[in-house]
């Protein structure tokens, strides 16, 4: 096709009023040239125009024939359909307006699903080549430590001989205090290897990323700004360059600001080379001197060497680190670690796995909920053709083709489906930051989801297909319909039993797919009603918590943990205070370790493991948790003296009965002294029960035997804790100003942030689930009352042969409750198959929990006959004499 | 083309006889339909009615060209125009006739022996 050609195609598509024109004028030329030239020899100027056209033939018939030849007759007839619909459909505004809204809820739930689905499921990672990232992992299988983290040694030790993974670089988080003119900060550090963002391909905003050798131990400190931290803290003022900031006692130099990128593991609010950190600067200082395992804290990323997998660089990974274990037995033995286990691992999936599978579940649940939606439409659509029957049967009669007839009524069903697209598009981009915050809770990769072409492409196509799947059903049940109509004049705009049978298949299937969500919401509001009535086992009320952060170059951390204390007990309105590691229902894994107890072999079959936590003497007061027997911690508990214990219910268990005060038990690792029990206290959720379904066996040490090392600190109050929050500051200060006090919170709130990422799950489900069952009993409430429509004369004889008004109505409300019934047995059943799914979202709550199903059962059925007695009282209604006179 | 391969041999003829018509030069569609009624001395008479149809796929084939000009009566006139490949299409025709007619001539010469 040359140019000039495609040119003429295009033409007769999008300028068809100038062709046509231009084609009118050629013909007008030709008759007029013929009549000239018929005056010429003698004609009469009527009588040779005359002449002239009979000779030419049908004007109108030579232009089809040219539209025919330059394809335009398909857009002339969708030009003349498209007209038509949006004619019509302005007609019956109830109609369009009701199929548009059941659209566009439709395709924006999946259209802001999808951009989810997208953004952080499919597309790569905005790494260079991210797909050949990969994550290295050790765990001790022996010792079950699942992160062993990498240290420093074996850091070296892969990049010296691992050959499948290349350019390895560390990264490690710690939490330090920066001076920025004079105010001290507590900043999130991401302590990195100097090559760590050229590795990923990340360029800076502003400034440089870190050079070659500013990893170096002894290099100068220098520093770059998240890009949050840095709009933040700095009004993205780009003259941040170069500016010195005080961390550490050193001076660290800004070179470069970061674009927003994923932050794994976590967000930091500024990353420095390892050589900045002391601590990790200092633990490579001394490794000459020996320690295998030293700082072993690191995440090790790295980059497949060509061809190779996570899968198949596994093996050779495995092998490296039974190296290390063997070498270096003693240092590992200390560490608890045996039985090392390495492995890789691909970055997106390490970065997405939290939100796989919630994921795909949402999406699904928003396809079903489309599904619903085009059967609803086609439901509806189904009804306006019946009306329609007598237009239909009328342009059929004028030469439509049913083919014409369809294209017609298709077309009808596109333009609803673009609107309601567009519509649903609107919606997606409106409620897409709410989604947003959602997602964020389960991953760091949010910052992909947008409305990109992809997704648009997938929104018009998804509208597209169900203007196709609704349209197509009544379009293919026009044929016989207008042959009817035509015999029985149009008069009678009856359903075909052929489309009341469609009609109901379809309401069936939207019960069943509606009842198989509202089964999934059922089951997690179970699990969510479970979940907050499991006890606690510890009054939670009025108790405020915050992170502190000691500097203790100024002050011992045992006293400055004893001097805090008594500070903060001394201000009138605190009933008791504590410190500790534990604060219950945050987000802390419980540790698994393996102990013994004097006296009492470990019987075969029976893992005695426990959960260690850090606590002060006051923390089961603060927590109002009465003590089963012993005493508290007291001061006398120092480092000099015996060490001491107390332990949880589930860890006395494993005392036979005996009482444990007074006995021994000892961490089975080397250099884990005995501990004397000195107390025990009951059970308590510590961990959020869908973390722990169980109570784990727990011991807590005093915080003066930890080296006075705990980090957190509760307190209990007489009336409102956040107005103790500036006393207690104050206190804290009073011992050491430059201690920066943290997330303070009461354990109300923190409870509730716990269960904010379920309970926005459950949301969610229920909401769809609620647009699918209002979606469903529209429908059939409309289904019903077409039929109610048609038998009117029936109704209208029955009552005047003395039926009673009850009689009609259980016979309407019958016909209604066998569709939804059927509907339900066939959703119970896809219910049961399919709930399997959400097991992991389930707390303490079976997928075949019987009072999910039950519930959604009655729940359905009560709403069904509901939103069929509307209908049904119309029967009731109906006058016998008019009735019988209407036709 | 699709559409091609539908034309009887009639209208195979007058696309023939259009691109013969304007190898001549540039014409407009009446001048198509005078030409070929003169020179066949009135022997072929072409239906005006398919004379556009014809046009415009021979224009959409890419065989002729249209311009808007104008004509001897001082009237705006589309006027055709044979292509490169046209010319090409005239040749591969005018063979193809000249075979067929002898083949037809040579049957209609049989003589009974």
């Amino acid at each position: 096709m040359t140019p000039r050609t495609l040119w003429q195609r295009l033409r007769s598509i999008i300028r068809p009023s100038t062709v046509n024109d231009e084609i009118e004028r050629e013909i007008q030329f030709h008759l007029d040239m013929e009549a000239e030239s018929r005056q010429l020899a003698g004609a009469d100027p009527e009588q040779a125009r005359r002449e002239a056209q009979r000779r030419f033939g049908g004007r109108v018939q030579a232009r089809e024939q040219v539209h025919d030849v330059r394809g335009m007759t398909f857009w002339d007839q969708l030009r003349q359909d498209i007209r038509f619909g949006i004619r019509t459909l302005r007609r019956s505004k109830g109609y369009t307006a009701a199929a548009v809204a059941i659209l566009a809820l439709g395709i924006g739930a999946n259209t802001a699903m999808f951009s989810v689905l997208h953004g952080v499921l499919l597309e790569p990672l905005p790494f260079a080549d991210s797909q050949e990232l990969v994550l290295i992992e050790q765990e001790g299988r022996q010792s079950q430590v699942v992160q062993a983290g990498v240290s420093i040694p074996e850091l070296f030790g892969y990049r010296e001989r691992l050959t499948g993974v290349t350019d390895l670089v560390e990264y490690h988080s710690m939490s330090f205090t920066l001076l920025n003119q004079g105010e001290p900060d507590r900043v999130d550090t991401g302590v990195v290897s100097a090559n760590f963002f050229d590795m990923l391909g990340i360029r800076p905003l502003h400034g440089r990323v870190f050079l070659e050798h500013e990893d170096d131990i002894g290099a100068e400190a220098v520093l770059m700004l998240s890009h949050q931290y840095w709009v933040e803290k700095f009004g993205e003022d780009p003259n941040v360059i170069g500016k010195v900031l005080e961390m550490n006692n050193r001076p660290h130099t800004v070179v470069g600001v970061l674009p927003e990128f994923p932050e794994f593991p976590r967000h930091n609010d500024v990353y420095m080379p390892t050589s900045a950190c002391p601590f990790r600067s200092g633990a490579e200082q001394q490794l000459p001197a020996g320690g295998h395992r030293s700082f072993a804290g690191l995440v090790v990323l790295g980059r497949l060497a060509p061809g190779a997998t996570a899968a198949s660089v596994t093996p050779e990974l495995q092998t490296i680190a039974s190296a290390f274990e063997a070498d270096y037995e003693d240092d590992y033995i200390q560490a608890g670690v045996t039985g090392l286990a390495a492995s890789a691992k691909p970055l997106h999936d390490e970065l997405t796995e939290d939100v796989q599978a919630l994921t795909w579940i949402l999406s699904g649940v928003t396809l079903l909920v489309l599904l619903i939606a085009c059967a609803n439409v086609a439901n509806l659509s189904l009804a306006r053709t019946t009306q329609r029957q007598r237009e239909l049967a009328v342009r059929a009669a004028l030469g439509a083709g049913r083919g014409r007839l369809i294209r017609q009524l298709l077309t009808e069903s596109l333009l609803i489906a673009i609107v309601g697209g567009v519509l649903g598009i609107a919606l997606a981009w409106v409620s897409l930051d709410l989604l947003i915050d959602f997602v964020a809770r389960f991953t760091a990769r949010t910052g992909q989801i947008n409305i990109d072409t992809t997704v648009l492409g997938y929104s018009i196509a998804a509208a597209l297909l169900s203007g196709l799947a609704f349209g197509l059903v009544p379009a293919l049940s026009t044929r016989r319909n207008v042959v009817n109509s035509m015999r029985t004049g149009g008069a009678q705009s009856g359903d075909t039993p052929g489309r009341q049978y469609v009609r109901s298949t379809l309401v069936v299937a939207q019960v069943a797919v509606s009842c198989v969500l509202l089964v999934g919401a059922g089951l997690l509001i179970e699990s969510a009603y479970r979940l907050a009535a499991e006890p606690l086992g510890f009054r939670g009320d009025r108790v405020l918590t915050a992170a502190y952060f000691g500097n203790f170059s100024q002050s011992q951390p045992l006293e400055f943990n004893a001097r805090m204390l008594d500070r903060v007990r001394a201000i009138p309105g605190v009933l008791a205070a504590a410190t500790t590691n534990a604060v219950p229902q945050t987000a802390i894994t419980p540790g698994v370790f393996a102990f013994e107890v004097e006296g009492r072999a470990t019987p075969a079959g029976v893992r005695r493991v426990t959960d260690p936590n850090v606590a002060s003497d006051g923390y089961f007061d603060v927590l109002e948790i009465d003590r089963i027997s012993g005493r508290d911690f007291s001061i006398g508990d120092t480092a000099d003296a015996p060490v001491v214990a107390i332990i949880n219910a589930s860890m006395a268990k494993h005392w036979d009965g005996a009482d444990p005060v007074g006995t021994r038990f000892r961490v089975e690792l080397p250099n884990q002294p005995w501990r004397t029990v000195i107390g025990v206290v009951p059970d308590f959720r510590l961990y959020s029960a869908d973390q722990e379904v169980e109570v784990p066996a727990q011991y807590y040490s005093p915080v003066t035997q930890n080296n006075g090392f705990a980090g957190r600190i509760m307190v209990r109050t007489a009336g409102e804790p956040m107005t103790f929050v500036p006393a207690i500051k104050e206190a804290i200060h009073s011992v050491d100003p430059q201690t920066p006090i943290e997330e303070v919170q009461t354990l109300a709130d923190l409870r509730d942030e716990r269960q904010a990422s379920p309970r926005l799950t459950t949301i969610l489900l229920v909401l769809f689930a609620g647009v699918a069952l209002t979606i469903t009993l529209v429908g059939l409430a409309g289904v019903i009352g077409t039929s109610v429509n048609q038998r009117t004369r029936e109704f209208g004889l029955r009552l005047a042969l003395g039926a009673s008004p009850r009689g009609v109505l259980s016979l309407v409300l019958k016909q209604g409750l066998i569709l939804v019934g059927v509907g339900l047995v066939v959703g119970v059943a896809g219910a049961f198959a399919f709930s399997e799914v959400l097991a992991a979202y389930l707390y303490n709550t079976p997928t075949t929990d019987l009072s999910a199903y039950v519930g959604v059962v009655v729940v359905f059925l009560v709403a069904a006959a509901v939103a069929c007695l509307g209908p049904a009282r119309r029967a009731t209604s109906i006058d016998p004499l008019t009735s019988l006179k209407s036709d | 083309m699709a559409r091609n391969s539908r034309t009887d041999l009639l209208q195979g003829t007058l696309d023939m006889l259009i691109l013969k018509t304007l190898a001549l030069g540039p014409q407009h569609g009446w001048g198509i339909s005078q030409r070929i009624q003169q020179v066949s001395q009135d022997v072929l008479q072409v239906n005006q009615g398919s004379l556009y149809p014809a046009l415009h796929r021979l224009e959409l084939q890419g065989w002729i060209a249209s311009d808007w000009g104008v004509s001897d009566t001082n009237r705006q006139a589309k006027f055709y125009r044979l292509t490169r490949t046209g010319q090409k299409q005239l040749q591969a025709e005018t063979d193809n006739w000249a075979r067929v007619t002898e083949a037809v001539a040579r049957i209609m010469n049989m003589t009974t022996s």
